[in-house]
Protein backbone atom coordinates (compact mmCIF):
# COMPACT_ATOMS: atom_id res chain seq x y z
CA UNK A 1 0.00 0.00 0.00
CA UNK A 2 3.29 2.46 -0.09
CA UNK A 3 1.43 3.17 -3.75
CA UNK A 4 4.36 5.16 -5.84
CA UNK A 5 5.45 6.76 -2.32
CA UNK A 6 8.30 9.40 -2.92
CA UNK A 7 12.32 8.50 -2.83
CA UNK A 8 12.69 10.20 0.60
CA UNK A 9 10.17 8.09 2.27
CA UNK A 10 11.55 5.31 0.38
CA UNK A 11 14.85 5.95 1.85
CA UNK A 12 13.48 6.22 5.25
CA UNK A 13 11.23 2.89 5.51
CA UNK A 14 14.74 1.22 4.19
CA UNK A 15 16.37 2.59 7.39
CA UNK A 16 13.61 1.69 9.51
CA UNK A 17 13.40 -1.94 8.30
CA UNK A 18 17.32 -2.35 9.12
CA UNK A 19 16.90 -0.81 12.58
CA UNK A 20 13.74 -3.09 13.20
CA UNK A 21 15.48 -5.79 12.15
CA UNK A 22 18.56 -5.00 14.10
CA UNK A 23 15.79 -4.39 17.20
CA UNK A 24 13.76 -7.52 16.24
CA UNK A 25 17.01 -9.72 16.51
CA UNK A 26 19.45 -8.47 18.63
CA UNK A 27 18.45 -10.41 22.07
CA UNK A 28 18.92 -13.92 19.72
CA UNK A 29 22.79 -12.36 18.28
CA UNK A 30 23.49 -11.08 21.79
CA UNK A 31 22.90 -14.71 23.22
CA UNK A 32 24.43 -17.07 20.71
CA UNK A 33 27.81 -14.26 20.39
CA UNK A 34 27.67 -14.67 24.67
CA UNK A 35 27.78 -18.22 23.97
CA UNK A 36 31.16 -18.30 22.16
CA UNK A 37 32.90 -16.25 24.89
CA UNK A 38 36.04 -18.07 25.91
CA UNK A 39 35.95 -16.00 29.36
CA UNK A 40 34.22 -17.45 32.43
CA UNK A 41 31.70 -13.75 32.23
CA UNK A 42 28.59 -13.70 30.44
CA UNK A 43 29.47 -10.08 28.56
CA UNK A 44 28.29 -9.08 24.66
CA UNK A 45 30.84 -8.87 23.10
CA UNK A 46 32.22 -11.71 24.24
CA UNK A 47 35.87 -12.31 25.20
CA UNK A 48 37.80 -14.29 22.87
CA UNK A 49 35.99 -17.41 20.91
CA UNK A 50 35.75 -21.26 22.09
CA UNK A 51 32.90 -23.22 22.01
CA UNK A 52 34.26 -24.75 25.83
CA UNK A 53 30.73 -23.45 27.36
CA UNK A 54 29.17 -26.24 24.97
CA UNK A 55 30.83 -28.82 25.79
CA UNK A 56 30.72 -27.71 29.56
CA UNK A 57 26.68 -27.82 29.53
CA UNK A 58 27.04 -31.04 27.64
CA UNK A 59 29.31 -32.84 30.38
CA UNK A 60 27.08 -30.83 33.35
CA UNK A 61 24.61 -33.83 34.93
CA UNK A 62 21.97 -31.25 35.74
CA UNK A 63 21.72 -29.98 32.16
CA UNK A 64 21.70 -33.41 30.77
CA UNK A 65 18.52 -34.56 33.10
CA UNK A 66 17.09 -31.03 31.86
CA UNK A 67 17.57 -31.33 28.13
CA UNK A 68 16.12 -34.98 29.05
CA UNK A 69 13.00 -34.42 30.90
CA UNK A 70 12.24 -31.60 28.15
CA UNK A 71 12.59 -33.95 25.42
CA UNK A 72 10.47 -36.45 26.77
CA UNK A 73 7.23 -34.01 28.13
CA UNK A 74 7.46 -32.09 24.41
CA UNK A 75 7.36 -35.62 22.62
CA UNK A 76 4.65 -36.77 24.82
CA UNK A 77 2.57 -33.51 24.32
CA UNK A 78 3.31 -33.69 20.73
CA UNK A 79 2.03 -36.90 20.06
CA UNK A 80 -0.74 -36.58 21.87
CA UNK A 81 -1.93 -33.31 20.97
CA UNK A 82 -0.87 -33.53 16.62
CA UNK A 83 -4.33 -36.91 16.22
CA UNK A 84 -6.47 -35.11 18.96
CA UNK A 85 -5.64 -32.11 16.40
CA UNK A 86 -5.78 -32.79 13.38
CA UNK A 87 -8.70 -34.67 13.95
CA UNK A 88 -10.54 -31.51 15.37
CA UNK A 89 -9.33 -29.69 11.98
CA UNK A 90 -11.01 -31.99 9.82
CA UNK A 91 -14.42 -31.53 11.71
CA UNK A 92 -14.19 -28.21 12.05
CA UNK A 93 -13.19 -27.66 8.46
CA UNK A 94 -14.82 -30.26 6.46
CA UNK A 95 -18.05 -30.70 8.39
CA UNK A 96 -21.24 -28.00 9.41
CA UNK A 97 -22.55 -29.15 12.59
CA UNK A 98 -25.01 -27.66 15.58
CA UNK A 99 -22.41 -26.27 18.17
CA UNK A 100 -19.55 -25.69 15.43
CA UNK A 101 -18.85 -22.44 16.77
CA UNK A 102 -18.75 -23.38 20.30
CA UNK A 103 -15.92 -26.29 19.58
CA UNK A 104 -14.21 -23.98 17.47
CA UNK A 105 -13.81 -21.59 20.27
CA UNK A 106 -12.72 -24.44 22.64
CA UNK A 107 -10.14 -25.25 19.95
CA UNK A 108 -8.46 -22.33 20.00
CA UNK A 109 -9.16 -20.31 22.86
CA UNK A 110 -5.51 -21.63 24.35
CA UNK A 111 -3.68 -19.66 22.17
CA UNK A 112 -5.41 -16.25 23.29
CA UNK A 113 -6.34 -17.02 27.08
CA UNK A 114 -3.77 -16.32 29.58
CA UNK A 115 -1.55 -19.30 30.40
CA UNK A 116 -0.87 -18.33 34.27
CA UNK A 117 -4.34 -18.69 34.75
CA UNK A 118 -4.69 -21.87 33.32
CA UNK A 119 -1.34 -22.82 35.22
CA UNK A 120 -2.35 -22.31 38.43
CA UNK A 121 -5.64 -23.59 37.72
CA UNK A 122 -4.10 -27.09 36.98
CA UNK A 123 -1.97 -26.62 39.75
CA UNK A 124 -4.90 -27.17 42.03
CA UNK A 125 -6.75 -29.23 40.38
CA UNK A 126 -3.74 -31.60 40.60
CA UNK A 127 -3.08 -30.79 44.69
CA UNK A 128 -6.61 -31.59 45.41
CA UNK A 129 -7.15 -34.58 42.92
CA UNK A 130 -4.01 -36.36 42.16
CA UNK A 131 -1.89 -35.12 45.74
CA UNK A 132 0.31 -33.16 43.65
CA UNK A 133 1.65 -32.58 40.24
CA UNK A 134 3.74 -34.53 37.97
CA UNK A 135 5.18 -35.28 34.60
CA UNK A 136 1.62 -36.45 33.41
CA UNK A 137 -0.07 -33.02 34.50
CA UNK A 138 2.80 -31.10 32.90
CA UNK A 139 2.12 -33.16 29.68
CA UNK A 140 -1.23 -32.32 29.91
CA UNK A 141 -1.18 -28.68 29.77
CA UNK A 142 0.82 -28.56 27.00
CA UNK A 143 -1.32 -30.63 25.03
CA UNK A 144 -3.97 -27.76 25.90
CA UNK A 145 -1.64 -25.39 24.89
CA UNK A 146 -0.22 -27.21 21.75
CA UNK A 147 -3.93 -28.09 19.89
CA UNK A 148 -4.46 -24.74 18.60
CA UNK A 149 -1.36 -24.54 16.93
CA UNK A 150 -2.06 -28.12 15.07
CA UNK A 151 -5.84 -26.97 14.76
CA UNK A 152 -4.69 -23.87 12.82
CA UNK A 153 -1.44 -25.96 10.99
CA UNK A 154 -3.88 -28.51 9.36
CA UNK A 155 -6.96 -26.14 9.17
CA UNK A 156 -4.96 -23.67 6.92
CA UNK A 157 -3.66 -26.58 4.59
CA UNK A 158 -7.27 -27.97 4.87
CA UNK A 159 -8.66 -25.00 3.29
CA UNK A 160 -6.94 -25.01 0.61
CA UNK A 161 -7.83 -28.32 -0.79
CA UNK A 162 -10.20 -29.48 -3.09
CA UNK A 163 -12.62 -31.42 -1.44
CA UNK A 164 -14.10 -33.22 -4.42
CA UNK A 165 -11.58 -35.77 -3.86
CA UNK A 166 -12.65 -36.98 -1.03
CA UNK A 167 -16.37 -36.33 -1.92
CA UNK A 168 -15.45 -38.63 -4.63
CA UNK A 169 -14.16 -41.25 -2.19
CA UNK A 170 -17.36 -41.16 -0.52
CA UNK A 171 -19.66 -41.65 -3.18
CA UNK A 172 -17.65 -44.64 -5.28
CA UNK A 173 -17.89 -46.42 -1.60
CA UNK A 174 -14.40 -46.24 -0.02
CA UNK A 175 -15.50 -46.94 3.81
CA UNK A 176 -14.42 -44.38 6.55
CA UNK A 177 -11.10 -45.89 7.33
CA UNK A 178 -10.04 -46.25 3.43
CA UNK A 179 -11.33 -42.56 3.45
CA UNK A 180 -9.24 -41.03 5.95
CA UNK A 181 -5.75 -43.34 5.08
CA UNK A 182 -5.80 -42.72 1.72
CA UNK A 183 -7.54 -39.73 0.89
CA UNK A 184 -8.03 -37.12 3.72
CA UNK A 185 -4.84 -37.64 5.71
CA UNK A 186 -2.53 -37.57 3.05
CA UNK A 187 -4.36 -34.31 1.94
CA UNK A 188 -3.45 -32.65 5.24
CA UNK A 189 0.37 -33.88 5.82
CA UNK A 190 1.93 -30.69 5.03
CA UNK A 191 -0.18 -29.50 7.81
CA UNK A 192 0.97 -31.82 10.28
CA UNK A 193 4.01 -31.92 9.86
CA UNK A 194 4.16 -27.93 10.45
CA UNK A 195 1.48 -29.40 13.22
CA UNK A 196 4.10 -31.61 14.99
CA UNK A 197 7.06 -29.44 15.02
CA UNK A 198 4.76 -26.21 16.47
CA UNK A 199 3.42 -28.67 18.98
CA UNK A 200 6.96 -29.75 20.08
CA UNK A 201 8.43 -26.02 20.13
CA UNK A 202 4.96 -25.06 21.97
CA UNK A 203 5.69 -27.99 24.94
CA UNK A 204 9.80 -27.60 24.59
CA UNK A 205 10.21 -23.76 25.25
CA UNK A 206 7.18 -23.72 27.39
CA UNK A 207 8.60 -22.14 30.71
CA UNK A 208 5.09 -20.69 32.33
CA UNK A 209 3.14 -23.78 33.15
CA UNK A 210 6.50 -26.01 34.25
CA UNK A 211 7.20 -23.32 36.90
CA UNK A 212 3.71 -23.46 38.45
CA UNK A 213 3.31 -27.37 37.97
CA UNK A 214 7.45 -28.55 38.63
CA UNK A 215 8.11 -30.60 41.38
CA UNK A 216 11.80 -30.64 43.16
CA UNK A 217 12.55 -33.71 40.56
CA UNK A 218 11.36 -31.94 37.34
CA UNK A 219 13.56 -29.53 35.50
CA UNK A 220 13.51 -28.46 32.12
CA UNK A 221 15.56 -26.74 29.93
CA UNK A 222 13.88 -23.14 30.22
CA UNK A 223 13.18 -23.96 33.82
CA UNK A 224 17.34 -24.63 33.91
CA UNK A 225 17.87 -21.01 31.92
CA UNK A 226 15.30 -18.75 34.23
CA UNK A 227 16.76 -20.46 37.32
CA UNK A 228 20.47 -19.32 36.46
CA UNK A 229 18.78 -15.97 35.10
CA UNK A 230 17.38 -15.39 38.81
CA UNK A 231 21.07 -15.85 40.09
CA UNK A 232 24.33 -15.16 38.17
CA UNK A 233 24.47 -16.46 34.39
CA UNK A 234 27.73 -17.29 33.36
CA UNK A 235 28.06 -18.22 29.25
CA UNK A 236 26.86 -21.79 30.09
CA UNK A 237 23.13 -20.44 29.89
CA UNK A 238 23.93 -18.68 26.63
CA UNK A 239 24.92 -21.80 25.50
CA UNK A 240 21.68 -23.61 26.30
CA UNK A 241 19.62 -20.67 24.93
CA UNK A 242 21.56 -21.06 21.94
CA UNK A 243 20.45 -24.42 21.36
CA UNK A 244 17.10 -23.42 21.69
CA UNK A 245 17.10 -20.86 19.27
CA UNK A 246 18.52 -22.57 16.82
CA UNK A 247 15.49 -24.83 17.27
CA UNK A 248 13.37 -22.19 16.91
CA UNK A 249 14.77 -21.05 13.52
CA UNK A 250 14.91 -24.97 12.65
CA UNK A 251 11.21 -25.01 12.64
CA UNK A 252 10.30 -21.67 11.48
CA UNK A 253 12.21 -22.41 8.15
CA UNK A 254 10.43 -25.75 7.92
CA UNK A 255 6.88 -25.05 8.95
CA UNK A 256 7.16 -21.91 6.51
CA UNK A 257 8.35 -24.11 3.59
CA UNK A 258 5.28 -26.46 4.25
CA UNK A 259 2.75 -24.10 4.74
CA UNK A 260 3.80 -22.23 1.75
CA UNK A 261 2.87 -18.51 2.99
CA UNK A 262 -0.56 -19.51 5.06
CA UNK A 263 1.13 -18.35 8.89
CA UNK A 264 -0.56 -19.45 11.79
CA UNK A 265 0.01 -16.40 14.08
CA UNK A 266 -1.65 -13.32 13.56
CA UNK B 1 -22.94 -43.56 4.23
CA UNK B 2 -26.21 -43.00 5.68
CA UNK B 3 -26.96 -39.24 7.09
CA UNK B 4 -26.71 -40.48 10.79
CA UNK B 5 -23.21 -41.41 10.35
CA UNK B 6 -22.42 -38.31 8.68
CA UNK B 7 -23.32 -36.59 11.64
CA UNK B 8 -21.67 -38.68 14.07
CA UNK B 9 -18.65 -38.30 12.08
CA UNK B 10 -17.59 -34.74 13.34
CA UNK B 11 -18.54 -35.68 16.90
CA UNK B 12 -16.17 -38.82 16.70
CA UNK B 13 -13.28 -36.46 15.38
CA UNK B 14 -14.21 -33.46 17.96
CA UNK B 15 -14.35 -35.77 21.28
CA UNK B 16 -10.93 -37.03 21.90
CA UNK B 17 -9.59 -32.74 21.65
CA UNK B 18 -12.62 -32.00 23.45
CA UNK B 19 -12.20 -34.26 26.77
CA UNK B 20 -8.56 -33.14 26.48
CA UNK B 21 -9.25 -29.34 26.35
CA UNK B 22 -12.50 -29.76 28.59
CA UNK B 23 -10.11 -31.48 31.50
CA UNK B 24 -6.87 -29.23 30.94
CA UNK B 25 -7.89 -26.23 30.37
CA UNK B 26 -11.69 -25.77 30.76
CA UNK B 27 -11.94 -27.50 34.07
CA UNK B 28 -8.53 -24.99 35.40
CA UNK B 29 -10.32 -22.09 34.79
CA UNK B 30 -13.10 -23.42 36.22
CA UNK B 31 -10.96 -24.40 38.96
CA UNK B 32 -9.91 -20.81 39.53
CA UNK B 33 -13.00 -19.17 39.22
CA UNK B 34 -14.28 -21.18 42.40
CA UNK B 35 -11.65 -21.01 44.33
CA UNK B 36 -11.74 -17.36 43.82
CA UNK B 37 -15.51 -17.05 45.26
CA UNK B 38 -15.68 -20.13 47.15
CA UNK B 39 -14.20 -20.91 50.47
CA UNK B 40 -11.97 -24.26 49.47
CA UNK B 41 -13.69 -23.96 46.22
CA UNK B 42 -17.07 -25.53 47.57
CA UNK B 43 -19.74 -24.82 45.22
CA UNK B 44 -22.67 -23.72 47.83
CA UNK B 45 -24.09 -20.83 49.33
CA UNK B 46 -22.69 -21.45 52.39
CA UNK B 47 -19.41 -20.95 51.06
CA UNK B 48 -19.13 -18.18 49.40
CA UNK B 49 -16.32 -16.11 50.69
CA UNK B 50 -15.09 -12.38 49.30
CA UNK B 51 -12.18 -12.32 51.93
CA UNK B 52 -9.63 -12.94 49.11
CA UNK B 53 -10.83 -10.00 47.28
CA UNK B 54 -10.95 -7.45 50.32
CA UNK B 55 -7.66 -8.71 50.83
CA UNK B 56 -7.02 -7.64 47.67
CA UNK B 57 -8.35 -4.52 47.68
CA UNK B 58 -7.42 -3.37 50.75
CA UNK B 59 -3.69 -3.49 50.30
CA UNK B 60 -2.84 -0.50 48.18
CA UNK B 61 0.06 -2.66 47.42
CA UNK B 62 -1.84 -4.65 44.69
CA UNK B 63 -3.46 -1.71 43.35
CA UNK B 64 -0.03 -0.09 42.74
CA UNK B 65 0.96 -3.54 40.90
CA UNK B 66 -2.41 -3.89 39.19
CA UNK B 67 -1.57 -0.03 37.49
CA UNK B 68 1.78 -0.62 36.88
CA UNK B 69 0.71 -3.48 34.67
CA UNK B 70 -1.78 -1.55 33.19
CA UNK B 71 0.34 1.44 32.13
CA UNK B 72 3.39 -0.95 30.74
CA UNK B 73 0.26 -2.78 28.52
CA UNK B 74 -0.97 0.34 27.12
CA UNK B 75 2.48 1.71 26.50
CA UNK B 76 3.56 -1.72 24.92
CA UNK B 77 0.46 -1.23 22.86
CA UNK B 78 1.04 1.77 21.58
CA UNK B 79 4.98 0.97 20.99
CA UNK B 80 3.91 -2.25 18.67
CA UNK B 81 1.15 0.05 17.16
CA UNK B 82 3.86 3.13 15.71
CA UNK B 83 6.94 0.73 14.96
CA UNK B 84 4.50 -2.12 13.52
CA UNK B 85 2.18 -0.36 11.27
CA UNK B 86 4.69 1.20 9.46
CA UNK B 87 7.03 -2.30 9.37
CA UNK B 88 3.94 -3.47 7.99
CA UNK B 89 3.08 -1.14 5.01
CA UNK B 90 6.83 -1.73 3.85
CA UNK B 91 6.62 -5.30 4.27
CA UNK B 92 3.09 -5.50 2.26
CA UNK B 93 4.87 -3.24 -0.84
CA UNK B 94 8.41 -5.75 -0.74
CA UNK B 95 8.84 -7.73 -2.77
CA UNK B 96 8.24 -11.34 -2.59
CA UNK B 97 11.89 -12.34 -1.59
CA UNK B 98 12.35 -9.45 0.37
CA UNK B 99 9.22 -10.50 2.13
CA UNK B 100 9.76 -13.81 3.08
CA UNK B 101 12.98 -12.64 4.92
CA UNK B 102 10.94 -10.08 6.92
CA UNK B 103 8.75 -12.88 7.81
CA UNK B 104 11.82 -14.65 8.86
CA UNK B 105 13.16 -11.73 11.24
CA UNK B 106 9.30 -11.64 12.53
CA UNK B 107 8.57 -15.40 12.94
CA UNK B 108 11.94 -16.40 14.73
CA UNK B 109 12.05 -14.41 17.86
CA UNK B 110 8.11 -15.47 17.93
CA UNK B 111 8.99 -18.70 18.13
CA UNK B 112 12.13 -18.38 20.51
CA UNK B 113 11.40 -19.10 24.20
CA UNK B 114 10.32 -15.75 25.89
CA UNK B 115 13.13 -16.92 28.65
CA UNK B 116 15.50 -16.75 25.99
CA UNK B 117 14.32 -13.50 24.54
CA UNK B 118 14.41 -12.47 28.15
CA UNK B 119 18.10 -13.33 28.71
CA UNK B 120 19.32 -11.22 25.56
CA UNK B 121 17.56 -8.23 26.99
CA UNK B 122 19.25 -8.91 30.65
CA UNK B 123 22.64 -9.05 29.07
CA UNK B 124 21.79 -5.72 26.37
CA UNK B 125 19.81 -3.56 29.34
CA UNK B 126 22.26 -4.28 32.05
CA UNK B 127 25.21 -2.18 33.82
CA UNK B 128 27.66 -4.03 31.45
CA UNK B 129 25.40 -4.13 28.19
CA UNK B 130 26.29 -2.54 25.24
CA UNK B 131 23.47 0.64 25.82
CA UNK B 132 24.43 1.34 29.02
CA UNK B 133 28.26 0.83 28.10
CA UNK B 134 27.78 3.73 25.14
CA UNK B 135 25.64 5.94 26.89
CA UNK B 136 28.49 6.26 29.76
CA UNK B 137 31.06 6.78 27.30
CA UNK B 138 29.39 9.95 26.03
CA UNK B 139 29.12 10.98 29.53
CA UNK B 140 25.65 11.36 29.39
CA UNK B 141 24.83 8.58 32.38
CA UNK B 142 26.07 7.99 35.51
CA UNK B 143 28.28 5.16 36.39
CA UNK B 144 25.67 2.58 37.72
CA UNK B 145 23.25 3.09 34.98
CA UNK B 146 21.32 0.32 33.59
CA UNK B 147 17.95 -0.31 32.15
CA UNK B 148 17.57 -3.67 33.34
CA UNK B 149 15.47 -4.01 36.45
CA UNK B 150 13.73 -0.08 35.77
CA UNK B 151 10.15 0.32 33.84
CA UNK B 152 11.63 1.22 30.55
CA UNK B 153 13.63 -2.05 30.70
CA UNK B 154 10.54 -3.86 30.74
CA UNK B 155 8.72 -1.95 28.14
CA UNK B 156 11.70 -2.28 25.62
CA UNK B 157 11.93 -5.86 26.32
CA UNK B 158 8.46 -6.71 26.24
CA UNK B 159 7.99 -4.28 22.87
CA UNK B 160 10.34 -6.54 20.94
CA UNK B 161 8.49 -10.04 21.92
CA UNK B 162 5.32 -8.70 21.03
CA UNK B 163 6.25 -6.41 18.03
CA UNK B 164 5.61 -9.72 15.37
CA UNK B 165 1.79 -10.07 16.64
CA UNK B 166 1.04 -6.72 16.16
CA UNK B 167 2.85 -6.52 12.51
CA UNK B 168 1.71 -9.92 11.19
CA UNK B 169 -2.06 -8.85 12.94
CA UNK B 170 -1.55 -5.86 10.10
CA UNK B 171 0.01 -7.17 7.42
CA UNK B 172 -2.84 -9.35 6.94
CA UNK B 173 -5.38 -6.45 6.93
CA UNK B 174 -3.35 -4.26 4.89
CA UNK B 175 -2.76 -6.66 2.59
CA UNK B 176 -6.59 -7.20 1.74
CA UNK B 177 -7.29 -3.76 1.17
CA UNK B 178 -8.01 -3.19 -2.52
CA UNK B 179 -5.21 -1.43 -4.66
CA UNK B 180 -7.80 0.09 -7.01
CA UNK B 181 -8.95 2.41 -3.93
CA UNK B 182 -5.54 3.13 -3.12
CA UNK B 183 -4.81 3.91 -6.95
CA UNK B 184 -7.81 6.13 -7.65
CA UNK B 185 -6.64 8.22 -4.74
CA UNK B 186 -3.84 8.56 -6.02
CA UNK B 187 -5.10 9.28 -9.72
CA UNK B 188 -7.53 11.65 -8.55
CA UNK B 189 -4.70 14.31 -6.92
CA UNK B 190 -3.99 12.93 -3.31
CA UNK B 191 -0.56 13.21 -1.99
CA UNK B 192 1.01 9.74 -1.09
CA UNK B 193 0.49 10.97 2.62
CA UNK B 194 -3.16 12.11 2.16
CA UNK B 195 -3.97 8.62 0.44
CA UNK B 196 -2.23 6.79 3.91
CA UNK B 197 -4.12 8.91 6.05
CA UNK B 198 -7.49 8.94 4.29
CA UNK B 199 -7.86 5.65 2.41
CA UNK B 200 -5.00 3.16 3.74
CA UNK B 201 -5.33 3.99 7.75
CA UNK B 202 -8.80 3.78 7.65
CA UNK B 203 -9.28 0.97 5.41
CA UNK B 204 -7.01 -1.51 8.42
CA UNK B 205 -9.01 0.12 10.86
CA UNK B 206 -9.98 -3.63 12.07
CA UNK B 207 -6.48 -4.45 11.94
CA UNK B 208 -4.82 -1.76 14.10
CA UNK B 209 -8.08 -2.79 16.84
CA UNK B 210 -7.45 -6.64 16.57
CA UNK B 211 -3.58 -6.27 16.67
CA UNK B 212 -3.74 -3.94 19.64
CA UNK B 213 -6.24 -5.84 21.87
CA UNK B 214 -4.35 -8.79 21.07
CA UNK B 215 -1.02 -7.02 22.02
CA UNK B 216 -2.68 -5.52 25.23
CA UNK B 217 -4.50 -8.70 26.31
CA UNK B 218 -0.93 -11.19 25.76
CA UNK B 219 1.15 -8.10 27.53
CA UNK B 220 -1.00 -7.47 30.83
CA UNK B 221 -0.99 -11.45 31.40
CA UNK B 222 2.66 -11.62 30.63
CA UNK B 223 5.41 -13.14 33.28
CA UNK B 224 8.66 -14.24 32.51
CA UNK B 225 9.60 -11.08 30.90
CA UNK B 226 8.74 -8.41 33.57
CA UNK B 227 9.50 -10.91 36.49
CA UNK B 228 12.96 -11.05 35.06
CA UNK B 229 14.06 -7.40 33.87
CA UNK B 230 11.55 -5.78 36.97
CA UNK B 231 13.05 -7.94 39.67
CA UNK B 232 10.85 -8.17 42.41
CA UNK B 233 10.93 -4.34 43.03
CA UNK B 234 8.53 -3.91 39.81
CA UNK B 235 6.11 -6.94 40.33
CA UNK B 236 3.23 -7.06 37.91
CA UNK B 237 -0.18 -8.84 38.15
CA UNK B 238 0.97 -11.81 36.91
CA UNK B 239 4.34 -11.82 39.21
CA UNK B 240 1.77 -11.45 42.25
CA UNK B 241 -0.26 -14.67 41.18
CA UNK B 242 2.62 -16.70 40.73
CA UNK B 243 3.88 -15.17 44.41
CA UNK B 244 0.90 -16.13 46.06
CA UNK B 245 0.69 -19.46 44.86
CA UNK B 246 3.98 -20.49 44.65
CA UNK B 247 6.28 -18.90 47.64
CA UNK B 248 2.86 -18.52 50.02
CA UNK B 249 0.72 -21.44 49.15
CA UNK B 250 -2.21 -19.15 49.07
CA UNK B 251 -5.02 -20.13 46.85
CA UNK B 252 -7.66 -18.09 47.11
CA UNK B 253 -5.68 -15.09 46.78
CA UNK B 254 -3.92 -16.14 43.76
CA UNK B 255 -7.38 -17.19 41.85
CA UNK B 256 -8.39 -13.73 42.82
CA UNK B 257 -5.79 -12.34 41.46
CA UNK B 258 -5.89 -14.47 38.28
CA UNK B 259 -9.62 -14.04 37.75
CA UNK B 260 -9.07 -10.07 38.40
CA UNK B 261 -6.36 -10.47 34.91
CA UNK B 262 -8.69 -12.90 33.67
CA UNK B 263 -11.30 -10.08 34.18
CA UNK B 264 -9.52 -7.20 32.40
CA UNK B 265 -8.60 -9.71 29.37
CA UNK B 266 -12.14 -10.79 28.93
CA UNK B 267 -13.10 -7.22 29.17
CA UNK B 268 -10.55 -6.17 26.32
CA UNK B 269 -11.22 -8.81 24.34
CA UNK B 270 -14.89 -9.09 24.33
CA UNK B 271 -16.28 -6.70 22.41
CA UNK B 272 -13.44 -7.24 19.83
CA UNK B 273 -14.62 -10.58 19.38
CA UNK B 274 -18.44 -9.38 18.83
CA UNK B 275 -17.55 -7.15 16.69
CA UNK B 276 -15.47 -9.33 14.69
CA UNK B 277 -18.14 -11.96 14.25
CA UNK B 278 -20.05 -8.68 13.24
CA UNK B 279 -17.87 -8.13 10.09
CA UNK B 280 -17.60 -12.07 9.15
CA UNK B 281 -21.47 -11.65 8.66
Amino acid sequence: MTLGAPLAIRAVAALFVVLMIVFLLAPLVVVMAASLSAGGYLVFPPQGLSLKWYAEILADRRYQEALTTSCVIALLSTAIAVPLGTAGAIALTRFRFPGRSAAQLLFLSPLLFPTIVVAIGLLILASRLLGGSSIAVIVAGHVALAIPFVVRTVGAVLEGVDRATEEAARVMGANAWRRYSLVVLPQCKSGIMAGTLLAFLVSFDDAVLVLFLRTPSIDTLPLRIYASLEFSPDPGVAAASTILILMAAFVVLISERLLAGRHVVG
Amino acid sequence: MTGAARRLEPALLLAPGAVALIAAFLLPILQVLAYAFFKDGALSWSALDFTAWRRMTDDDYHLFVGLRTLRIGLIVTAACLILGYPLALVIDAASARMKALLFLALLLPLMTSVVVRTFGWLVILGRGGPIARALRDLGLVPNNFQLAYTETGIVIAMTQVLLPYMTLVLVGVIGQIDRRLVEAARTMGAGWLHALRHVVIPLSKPGIIAGSVLVFAITISSFITPVLIGGLKLPVLAAGVFHSAIAYNDWPLAAAQATALFAIVALVLLPYALTARGNAR
